[in-house]
C-alpha cells in the first residue's frame, strides 16, 4: 500500500490534535483533504456529494480515534487507511452484495472507440458505473496499489474473491469503454 | 492495450482532488458534539480488569461446585493410588521408576494438603499411567 506522500513534519500537529488542540487538527486537514478526499472520491464512484460526505466522516471519525493513535505508521498514512475504510464500511452499510455483478444486458454494446489515455473522464464515468464492491477492488488494486490480501481483510473476502472481482470489473470496464478484452 | 499500459492509465488516476467546497467548517461544527474515543491502552486495561474479576468468579463458581458435589473423590483418587514401590530388574529403568515413584508420593502428599486441584490430580493419573508403562516396558524386556 503506497504511503502518504506528505506530513514529514506534522507531529506536533498530531500530538496537539490528540490532546484536542482543534486549530492543530484544522492545520492536518488542510494538509491531508486532498488525498483523503481523492481516495475517497474515487471508492464514491466520482460522487463528488457522496466523497464530501464522506471525507467529513473521514476527519470526525479521525478526531474521535486520534488519542489511540500511536505513531506506528505516519499519520497521513494511518488517516489515509481510516477514510479508506469509513468508505468500505458505507458500501456494506448499503448493501452490496460481494458476489453481485452487472449483468451483460446492462452495459452498452462494444463499440469502436479504443480506450486510451486521452479519455480519462470517460475512464472516471466508467468507474462511477461499476458495481460498488468492483469497483471499491478496481480502485484499490488497480489505482490505490493495493495487495488483495489487504483488500480481502478490509471487505472481509477471500483473496480469490477480491481477484474474480477485479477480473470481473475491469471486464465490465472495458466493455464500458469499448473495448473487447 | 496490454498489462502495463492498463496499470499506468490506471495509476494517473492516483491524484489528491480538492472537494469543491471547504468542508472544514461542517467538521468543525459537526466535531462540538463528537467525543473522543478513549486511548486504546486504557480501554485494554478495562477489558483485562474486566477479564481479570469475570475468571475470578468463574473459578469461585467452580471451586464451590466441586466441594458440593464431589466431595469425596479426591480423597478416593488420593487413596486409590497408593502403591507400594517397584523396582524393576534392569538398571536402565531402575532410575525411572524410582523418580516416578518419588513423584508420585509427592503427589499424594500435595493432594493431601489440597484435596480439590484438579490439576493435581491430572498430573497424578499422568504419573501413574507413565509408571504403567514403565511396568509393561519391563516386563518386556523380562
Amino acid at each position: 500500500m503506497p504511503p502518504v506522500s506528505s506530513a514529514a513534519h506534522d507531529g506536533d500537529d498530531v500530538r496537539a490534535a490528540a490532546a484536542g488542540d482543534r486549530r492543530a487538527f484544522q492545520r492536518l486537514y488542510a494538509l491531508h483533504v486532498g488525498r483523503v478526499y481523492g481516495a475517497l472520491h474515487r471508492l464514491a464512484g466520482y460522487d463528488h456529494a457522496r466523497a464530501e460526505d464522506l471525507t467529513q466522516d473521514a476527519f470526525i471519525r479521525a478526531w474521535q480515534k486520534l488519542p489511540g493513535f500511536r505513531h506506528e505508521s505516519s499519520f497521513g498514512t494511518w488517516l489515509y487507511r481510516l477514510a479508506v475504510n469509513v468508505a468500505l464500511m458505507d458500501i456494506r452499510a448499503r448493501g452490496a452484495d460481494p458476489v453481485r455483478v452487472v449483468d451483460d444486458e446492462h452495459l452498452p454494446d462494444s463499440g469502436e472507440t479504443p480506450f486510451c489515455a486521452a479519455e480519462r473522464h470517460e475512464l472516471e464515468q466508467a468507474i462511477g458505473r461499476l458495481p460498488p464492491r468492483a469497483r471499491a477492488v478496481l480502485v484499490l488494486h488497480d489505482i490505490e496499489g493495493w495487495r488483495h490480501e489487504d483488500i480481502g481483510d478490509e471487505l472481509g473476502m477471500a483473496v480469490g474473491t477480491s481477484k474474480a472481482q477485479l477480473h470481473r470489473a475491469r471486464q465490465l470496464l472495458r466493455k464500458t469503454l469499448g473495448e473487447n478484452a | 492495450m496490454n498489462e502495463f499500459e492498463w496499470r499506468r492509465q490506471m495509476r494517473e488516476l492516483q491524484q489528491p482532488h480538492v472537494p469543491r467546497r471547504d468542508l472544514w467548517p461542517a467538521i468543525d461544527a459537526a466535531l462540538d458534539q463528537a467525543v473522543a474515543d478513549p486511548p486504546a491502552r486504557a480501554t485494554w486495561r478495562r477489558m483485562l480488569a474486566g477479564a481479570a474479576v469475570a475468571a475470578s468468579l468463574l473459578l469461585v463458581v467452580g471451586m464451590a461446585w466441586h466441594q458440593w458435589f464431589t466431595p469425596t473423590a479426591p480423597a478416593e483418587s488420593a487413596g486409590t493410588t497408593r502403591q507400594a514401590s517397584w523396582k524393576p530388574a534392569d538398571p536402565r529403568l531402575a532410575g525411572a521408576a524410582i523418580e516416578l515413584d518419588a513423584a508420585r508420593l509427592e503427589l499424594q502428599l500435595a493432594i493431601e494438603q489440597a484435596p480439590d486441584s484438579a490439576a493435581l490430580q491430572r498430573l497424578l493419573r499422568h504419573t501413574e499411567r507413565q509408571q504403567a508403562q514403565l511396568r509393561q516396558l519391563a516386563d518386556r524386556a523380562g
